[in-house]
């Protein structure tokens, strides 16, 4: 049996295009869920300060709002519905059960209902303050695009790590990091001459406490 | 080898217009959007819905026809009509509507009224040219179960691309609600 030319190129002609659609398919695939996607910050940069949080207390309904720069703060992005931030959670009660927390700040922040609290043992065990976040500002500003996050920031209010963390190893990191003092980096810049200007404005003082200056 | 080169050109333009015609109706309001820019009174939004529907519908059949049926010679002149129409509008979109969005191919592709969009609907034209003169009967000589056939492959290719165009544009519909976020 003899086919005709014009099915042999049809058939062929049909195959290219749907497999033409296919690519194309693939490409919108790649683009929505791969590599394309703009590229966003997990998590706040590490050496900027700490932005204020508002948020609701959990325990009593009471507004709460965190000023950095009092004490060591641990801030943790987590969700009652999120497996990690369970883990997360867990990490930080077997730390403060070891006592490892002393002198820190624990907040857990969620978006979740507060009733979701009652999936999660952890949430529900733990003895750390539990905040609902108020405002978008506040993941914007931590770049909490996703969770668990949890974020180390030290007296002076900068924040010295952040990332996604969800074992106790990862927790004591962060603790430690806590007590690091401010990186040189956000230190005052000071020229050269306006050091050696406060620094003989600093001897003549020092010399002359009643602040009369030597001739 | 003259033979295959035809055929290969009668075949592509016919698969050109399935897929357009299937996009085309995914994203009809966005279609009707465009053809209204090249209406030169205002007509009733369903009127223009209506022309638009015609036009991807006509792209539609003329697809099928020209795939299942390849010994009606006077379709090919036909076909070229069409595409020496759509140089047309590519020029006029070029002239008066510059950068504007074409949607030829729906959501399949975000095509504008540019230079190259006239170059792609001169190259189409061409094609369509090539394939005027039909092909020697016996090349062209189909039976009925293989004409039905061809013709499954032609709703089925058109059905593939309405799907594939209306997929892609609810995903860039979410994409932009997500960055508006």
């Amino acid at each position: 049996m003899r086919i005709p030319a014009f099915l042999l190129i049809a058939q062929w002609a049909l195959l290219l295009a749907l497999s033409l659609l296919v690519i194309i398919m693939y490409r919108q695939l790649a683009k929505v869920f791969g590599q394309q996607q703009p590229k966003t910050d997990h998590g706040p940069p590490v050496g900027t300060k700490a932005a204020a949080i508002e948020y609701v207390g959990l325990s009593d309904d009471a507004p709460g709002y965190f000023v950095p720069g009092v004490q060591p703060t641990i801030v943790a992005f987590v969700e009652p519905s999120c497996l990690g931030c369970e883990k997360l959670v867990t990490a930080i009660n077997t730390a403060d059960d070891i006592g490892e927390l002393t002198g820190l700040r624990v907040l857990l922040l969620m978006s979740d209902p507060p009733k979701y609290i009652q999936i999660s043992d952890a949430f529900k065990s733990t003895r750390q303050e539990i905040g609902r976040i108020m405002s978008r500002a506040t993941v914007d500003a931590y770049g909490a695009v996703a969770t668990p996050l949890l974020i180390a920031i030290n007296a002076s209010g900068i924040i010295q790590a952040a990332g996604p963390v969800n074992d106790i190893s990862g927790v004591r990191s962060f603790i430690q990091k806590c007590h690091l003092p401010v990186p040189d980096s956000m230190l005052p810049v000071i020229s050269v001459a306006e050091a050696s200007t406060e620094k003989s404005g600093a001897s003549t003082r020092d010399s002359h406490p009643t602040g009369i200056r030597g001739e | 080898m003259e033979t295959l080169i035809l055929l290969g050109a009668k075949a592509a333009v016919a698969a050109t217009l399935l897929i357009a015609g299937g996009a085309k109706l995914a994203d009809i309001s966005g279609f009707a959007a465009t053809t209204r820019l090249f209406m030169p009174w205002r007509l009733p939004r369903l009127l223009t819905r209506c022309f638009a529907v015609g036009a991807a519908v006509t792209e539609l059949m003329l697809g099928a026809l020209s795939l299942s049926s390849p010994s009606v010679r006077w379709l090919n002149l036909v076909i070229f009509a069409v595409t020496l129409l759509f140089l047309a509008i590519a020029s006029l979109g070029y002239a008066l509507h510059r950068g504007r969005s074409c949607r030829c191919f729906g959501a399949l592709s975000q095509r504008r009224f540019d230079a190259r969009g006239i170059a792609r609907s001169a190259a189409i034209a061409a094609i369509a040219a090539v394939a005027i003169p039909g092909a020697p009967t016996a090349a062209i000589r189909i039976d009925a179960p293989e004409r039905t056939a061809l013709a499954i492959g032609a709703i089925m290719l058109s059905l593939a691309a309405f799907t594939a165009a209306s997929s892609i544009g609810t995903t860039r519909a979410t994409e932009s609600r997500l960055t508006a976020r």
